[in-house]
Parts: C-alpha cells; structure tokens; sequence
C-alpha cells in the first residue's frame, strides 16, 4: 500500500542510480521528476525499436516467402552480392556500437570530452560504413545487378534474382535511411555536448544509444540474408 | 551506463566479431539447409549480446523487456502462421 | 469523505474536489489565435484538432456511402459507371477505415481523456502528439489529392496484382497517403502505452484503471506492433507497381498470397484498434447510467488483453477462398473461434452491470445499448463467417459488408457518438439538449438497422459486394437499405446541429454532471491547461458508484 508521498512507479529506479556528476538534464513540464522523464523516454524508444522490429520484419518476412519460393535463384543472386565488402562493413558496424555504448557510459559518469570523443568515432565508423555501402551499390550498377536499370542476369534465374536485388536494395537502402539519421543524432549531440548546449544530457545519449544498437541489429539480420545465402 | 565495466563491452565486441567470422566461415561448409539455420542462429546470438550488454537489456525494468521480446514475439506469429499456409500447399 | 481540503493555489476544494474559489482560466481560453491552437503542446486542444478533422473525413466518406446507396437503389447502374462506382467504394472504405475510425476515439477521446484519467498533466511525449496530428493532415492530404486526380478503384484492400500490375488508377498517391498516416497512428499508440505505464498518478494501479484506459492500452499496444507491418506492406505494393520486382506477381515467380498474408496481418487487428476502445468507453457509460460498478472489473481488463493478443491470430479468415492451404484455413477458422469468448464475455458483463441498477436513459446511455445490441448481432454474424463451410458461400457477398458495419458502424461509431455525448460537457464546457441527442441516438439505431440488416438477407441470397449493378430479384432489399441509409445519414447530421448550438447557447456545464466516478471529473468543466490544481491520489477502485461516489479522490496537500 503506497503512502500519500510516494511515487507509484515502483518499477522505476530510485536516485540512487543517477549520475551525480553528469548535467542534470531540465525536466520537462508534463513530468513531476527527472527520474519519471528517463523512465519515460527509455520506454518509449524501445516502444519505437519494437514498432521498427515490425517494419523492418515484414521486409525480412517477404524476403523468407520469396527465397522459399525461389531458393535456387536466390542462392545464385546471392553469390554476386560482395562478400569483402560486407563482411568488412559488418565489422564496421559492430566497432561502432562498441564505442556507442563506451560513449553512454561515458556521458553516464560525466567525462564529458571522452563522451564526446566516442561520439565522433561512432558517427565516423557509421559514415565509413555508408562509404563501403555506395561503394558496393556502384560495384552493383556495373554488374547490371540494379532492378529497373539495365538489370541483367543469367536467364535460368533471373526471375528470382529480380526479387532478390529488389529487396536487396529496398533493405540496404532503408537501412542507409536509418543509418543516416543515427549519424546525424550522434554528431548532433556530439556538437551539442562539446558547445555545453542544452539538449544534449546523458539521457539523450542512452537514448541515441539505444536506436544505434538497433540499427547494427538490422544489420546484423541483414548481412547473412544477403551475403551468406550459398557460398559453399 | 555508469555502472559497466569497459571490459565488458571490449569483450562483447571481440565475441561479435568471433561471431561474424564464424558466420562467414560457416558459409563455405556445404550444410545444405542448415547453412540458413547456423546462419540465423548466429545473427540471434550476436543480436542478443548487443541487446543485452550494449542496449543494457540485462538490468532494465521488466517492462522495457518485455517490449522488446514482444516485438519479436509478433515478428515470430507473422512467420509462424504465415507459413503455417506457405509450407501446406499441395504440389 | 466529505472535508474540504486545502489546495496548493489558496482555492479551497468542494466535496469532490472541484475549486469553488479562484478558478483558473480552461484550456480553450489558454489563447484565441490559430497559431496558439496550431503549435499547442496541449493533448486537450490537439484532441480538438483531431476531432475536427475526422469529422471532415467522416463526411466525405459518408458522402462517397450516399452516392453508392443512391446507385444501389435501382437494379441497373445508371447513376454512376462501373470504374466511377469502384472508386466510390474504394474511397468509402479508405477514408472510413484510415481517415475517421482508426484515430477516432483514441485521437479525440483517448487524447483528452487519458492524461485526466491517470491524474497527469499531459500525455508523455507533447510534442510527438502534435507531430502526430500533423502527419495524420499530411497522410490526409496526400489521399485528397488522389481523389482529386480521379480516385483509386482497388479498394481499400488494395489486392495484388489487381494494384500493382492492372489499375490504372493513382494508387501509389493513396498508398502514399496512407503510409503516412499510419506513422501519425503508430506515434499515438508509443505515447498512450508511455503515458500508462509511467505517468499514473500515486495510488492509480494498474487495477484501479478505468476500462477506458485500459482499452486505450491495449489498443496501443496493436497501434504499434501491427501498423508497421502495413506501413511496409503498402511500400512493397508501391515498388511492385512502379518497379514490378515480382514479389506479387505470379508470373514472375512471386504470390499474391504474400500481400494478402502482409496486408491482413494489420488488417484485422485494425478492427480491434477500431472496436476496443468503443468497448472502453461502453464500459464508462454503463457504469455511470446503471448506477453500478462494472460487473467482473478485473474479467473485463483481461477479456481487453485477450481480445487485443488474439486478434493477431485470426487474419487468416480473410483468406478461406483465397487459394490459401486447407489446413491454414482450419488453423485460422479455430482461432476465430476464441477470439469471440472475450468479446462474449464483455457483453454477458455489461448486460450483469445493469443488474439491479437504477437505469437512466441519456443520449449516452441510449448510445451505449445501442453498442451492445448491435455489437452482439455484428459479433455473431462474424463468428457465422469463421465457419469455413458457411464462408464459403457468404463471402465477397453483402453477408460480410453487413456484418462490419454493425461492427464499425452500430458499435464503434454508436460508442463514438455516445462518449462525445458523455464527455462533451468536459470537453466544451456546455450541456447540450438532451431531448434532441436523444431522438437523434434512437433515429440513428432505427436508420442503421434499416440499412444494414436487409444487406445480411441479401449476402444469404446471394448478392455480390463490389459490384454497381445487380439481379432484379435484390431490388426490394436494396431500396429498403437505400431508405434506411436517409435516416442513418440524418442521425448523423442532427449532432452537428445541436451540439454546435450547446456551443454557443448551451448551458454551463458544472465539473460533473453526470455525477460520475473518475478522476477526470474531479476537474473542473472545461479543465484548466495543467488538468489539476493538485496531482489526485487515487486510494479506492473505479466505479464506485454504489453506494456513492463521494469523496473517493483527495488532493495532495500543498502541490500544484
């Protein structure tokens, strides 16, 4: 039975893990205590992360029909997909979430320039991954491996390599999208923390840290459908 | 968060990368139909280190777990049941 | 618990708890201007905006159901042609299903009333709610202007490979418009579910929630784990269409199957974010007009929670005909079995609340009946559907286009009309004349039967939906349904009539004059723009209205 004082968030951590050297991010008006803003923000980016899960999963659902369906063509599609390239830049991507989540940590404990620090090598692994990734797509064009442009394949299975580099490209590209978004939060706060401007607490950065990790997860989902389909 | 250790997350890194070669390397071992299952079995457990170390999963409020077991949960019910038609046809 | 208790302002609170001294100005007098209402963080005023905008759809698409109505009337298709009469339905349905039903009661009602009923002062995330309400009008605008283009004949279904390989039509302009709003639905589900979990006020567990929120809950819950699913399914539709990959299209290898699965997969858990949230607010009146609390509270919250789970369960019995396998057939046709029980259970519920109750019959009662009647038909002509045999035969007939209009029309919409009616004087400030919400809820009820009850007798003989024309021998039934669709339309235009007039001459409506329970009533009518002098503490269940609901709700001492 709850007193009259207290909070009925007994789910919700008490002070004794708030960072007593980091800013105090301003609690806003809707809220009656910072702790109840953090508990609220983190829940809700995991709500979008499950909401995303969903987006990005009916994609991965229609890829499983279509290689169901096709397994052949897609073994073969699959083999002209660039295995150093992706590979490297899955290794780009998981580095980058090592120094998402020292980043967090650090802005945790208020070492605001090792925040900071990690930040930027986080953006700059992210922006080296969509480097390797238009890289790719020009190696693909030249394949004649994009779908409505001067797409060609070998005729015997074609028809599911179509479907393969469709949703290769529709996957890829809206991972960039999202990928793209996280490099412009991250840099955001980075610029943000550096300059002391508000908006830019160590709330804000678990929460960046949050979507990063979940755009290296699509990507760590995405990497063995595209590229390790049939290499044997 | 403050409470991690680097050596945890440094250690994580080293074991998703373990992963990774792992996974590309299985891909040369001809298994047939199991290649797709140790490569999805891979992508799950790299997946669930990032989610429980560096998402922070393994201290959080049971609610912020649950939502995302949920998102997978619904993700495995649109597969589940939908290949519940898919792998009944006839010929 | 009669003492007054002093509030944090000076202002001394009455019994139950409103301000009897220095009352602060409401939310509508928090600024006049456009702009003050256009860049308000305020759920009370985006609830409003919503409001407005969804009647505006309501209207156009019931301007598209008077045209087809008018069509049918007569056996040959001479008002309109075949490819304008597809448009007409496909519009319909758009716009009803995505445009007015699906934000209705969360976005307006859900928006308002959440925050005061959890004693917050605002919904989690602000400025989110905004941006949702704008990208609801972006969605909405991207749609009118496919109207405006000349329509989209797919309808609301949008099956491959009809639309993505044949219609010549702007479909990607409602595959657009559609995508879009279904992000403003997925950003107000993320709030409700944070707001619930996070911002109830001391004392408010989780089963001392009113229905109604419970409801919003739950259906937040499918807001956000079915609409993406949609979201991507409409993109796979658009790029099939523009760059003809070939997931749906057989000849090239793909299964128009895979859309049909994609689609339904959020598509009929639609429904439930359409019905579930009536229900709530059922639960509400009922309670309040029956003078009892809710029968089985708890039995009520888990049948929300069950209806919500298993309605992902069941989209396959869209698909009997389909080409879909026998055994995903039974599989589906089971599950929709179960589906039913919860539902069931909720109107055994609501029919024991009103046991020994000392019954009144306001505008929202009469609503909220009318829910539960028509709710129970619609129900069991859709438990008459998952029969796989029987759906054999009434499927793609008017069996089915009745059966979800008692659903979406005689439930959700009747639950719909009858919280605006409850809630109004919360919201505006005003009473409205109880006599003329009345007549208008009954010559709704009789028009709506009349509509739509000939169209169950005509899907059993045979009448096919979707088509302009039709055998003579329909003719008697249709006219019947035509005839009951003018009082059905005049139902729905009397509200706009004499609620706009309460706005203006109606009397001031005190802060609770239905002498309800809940916390939203313990603010005053209009509430001010915090929502509370004080943050409430809760200490006893809902729906304490036997023996009465005084003094059930205190304020905290010295805060504001």
């Amino acid at each position: 039975m709850k007193t009259a004082g207290a909070q009925a968030l007994s789910t919700v951590r008490t002070a004794a893990t708030r960072p007593r050297t980091a800013r105090r991010p301003r609690v806003a008006e809707q809220f009656e205590t910072a702790v109840q803003q953090r508990a609220a923000a983190t829940l809700g980016m995991w709500v979008f992360i499950a909401t995303e899960t969903l987006f990005f999963g009916a994609l991965f659902f229609a890829y499983a029909i279509a290689r169901i369906q096709a397994p052949d063509d897609f073994a073969q599609a699959s083999r002209h997909t660039n295995l150093v390239l992706g590979t490297a830049n899955t290794a780009i991507l998981l580095s980058s979430s090592l120094f998402m989540a020292l980043s967090v940590r650090a802005a945790a404990l208020g070492t605001r320039q090792a925040a900071v620090g990690f930040l930027v090598i986080t953006a700059a692994l992210g922006l080296s991954f969509t480097g390797v990734k238009l890289a790719e797509y020009a190696l693909d064009y030249r394949e004649h491996l994009v779908p409505l442009v001067d797409f060609a394949f070998d005729p015997r299975h074609a028809r599911g390599a179509l479907v393969f580099f469709g949703l290769y490209f529709a996957t890829t590209g809206l991972h960039l999208v999202h990928l793209s978004i996280g490099i412009a939060l991250v840099l955001g706060l980075a610029w943000r923390l550096l300059a002391r401007r508000p908006g830019a607490s160590a709330e804000h950065v678990a929460i960046a840290g949050l979507y990063w990790h979940f755009v290296d997860i699509v990507w760590i989902f995405l990497y063995p459908c595209l590229y390790l389909v049939s290499r044997a | 968060m403050r409470g991690d250790r680097v050596s945890a997350y440094v250690w994580t890194w080293l074991g998703l990368l373990a992963l990774l070669a792992a996974s590309c390397a299985s891909s040369f071992v001809p298994l047939g139909r199991l290649n797709a299952f140790v490569n999805v079995g891979i992508a799950l457990a790299k997946a669930l280190l990032v989610a429980l170390v560096f998402m922070h999963l393994r201290r959080d409020r049971p609610i912020v777990r649950l939502v995302a077991v949920a998102g997978l949960a619904w993700l495995a019910l649109l597969f589940g049941l939908s290949l519940a038609d898919f792998l009944t046809r006839g010929p | 618990m009669t003492e007054a208790v002093r509030a944090g302002d000076g202002g001394v609170l009455g019994e139950r708890g409103e301000l009897a001294l220095h009352p602060p100005a409401s939310y509508l007098e928090e600024g006049f201007t456009i702009r003050s209402w256009l860049t308000t963080r305020d759920h009370k005023r985006i609830a409003i905006l919503y409001a407005l905008s969804i009647t505006l759809f309501f209207f156009i698409g019931g301007a598209a159901a008077t045209l087809i109505r008018i069509e049918l009337a007569t056996p040959n298709g001479d008002l309109v042609s075949a490819d304008t009469y597809n448009k007409l339905f496909t519009m319909h349905g758009v716009i009803m299903v995505w445009f007015f039903l699906i934000p209705s009661i969360p976005a307006t009602l859900g928006n308002f009333l959440v925050p005061l009923m959890i004693g917050a002062r605002d919904l989690a995330f602000p400025r989110l709610n905004l941006a949702s309400w704008y990208i609801y009008v972006a969605g909405a605008s991207f749609t009118v202007a496919a109207m405006i283009l000349g329509g989209v004949d797919t309808g609301w279904t949008f099956y491959a490979p009809f639309s993505t390989l044949y219609s010549n039509t702007h479909v990607v302009w409602v595959l657009a418009g559609v995508f879009v709003v279904g992000f403003s639905s997925i950003l107000t589900g993320l709030n409700f579910i944070v707001t619930i979990h996070t911002m109830r006020a001391p004392g408010l567990t989780w089963f001392r929630l009113p229905l109604f929120v419970w409801a919003q809950y739950a259906t937040s819950a499918i807001l956000v784990l079915a609409t993406p699913v949609l979201a991507m399914t409409l993109v796979l539709v658009a790029v099939e269409r523009l760059g003809g990959i070939g997931i749906f299209d057989p000849a090239l290898g793909g299964d128009p199957l895979l859309f049909q699965h994609l689609f339904w997969f959020y598509s009929h858990p639609a429904v439930y974010i359409m019905v579930l949230p009536a229900m709530g607010v059922v639960s509400e009146i009922v309670a309040c007009f029956a003078r009892n609390p809710v029968f089985g509270y708890r039995t009520m919250a888990y049948a929300i929670i069950a209806i919500a789970m298993l309605g992902f369960l069941v989209w396959g019995h869209h698909m009997f005909v389909s080409g879909q396998s026998l055994y995903a057939g039974t599989v589906f046709s089971l599950l929709s079995f179960f589906v039913a029980l919860p539902s069931a259970i909720k109107v055994f519920n609501w029919t024991a609340t009103l046991w020994h109750g000392r019954i009144t019959y306001e505008a929202p009662m009469l609503y909220a009946l009318g829910f539960v009647g028509l709710f129970t038909i619609g129900g069991m002509t859709g438990l008459i559907l998952a029969v796989l045999a029987l759906d054999v035969h009434l499927t793609d007939t008017y069996f089915v286009v009745a059966h979800f209009h008692y659903i979406m029309v005689g439930g959700a919409v009747s639950a719909y009309l009858g919280g605006i009616h409850f809630w109004w004087p919360k919201i505006t400030g005003r009473l409205y004349s109880d006599r003329w919400a009345r007549f208008a809820a009954i010559l709704l009820f009789f028009g709506f039967n009349a509509t739509f009850f000939p169209q169950y007798l005509l899907g059993i003989a045979g009448m096919p939906r979707r088509y302009h024309e039709y055998a003579p021998e329909f003719q008697t039934l249709n006219v019947l349904s035509s005839g009951g669709a003018v009082l059905l339309a005049l139902g729905y235009l009397l509200p706009l009539v004499y609620l706009s007039w309460s706005l203006v001459r109606g009397a001031r409506a005190p802060a609770n004059p239905w002498d309800a329970t809940g916390l939203e009533w313990r603010t005053a009518s209009p509430p001010p723009k915090r929502n509370f002098a004080a943050v409430p503490v809760v200490e006893g269940p809902p729906y304490a209205y036997r023996p009465s609901p005084a003094g059930i709700v205190r304020a905290r001492e010295g805060t504001a």
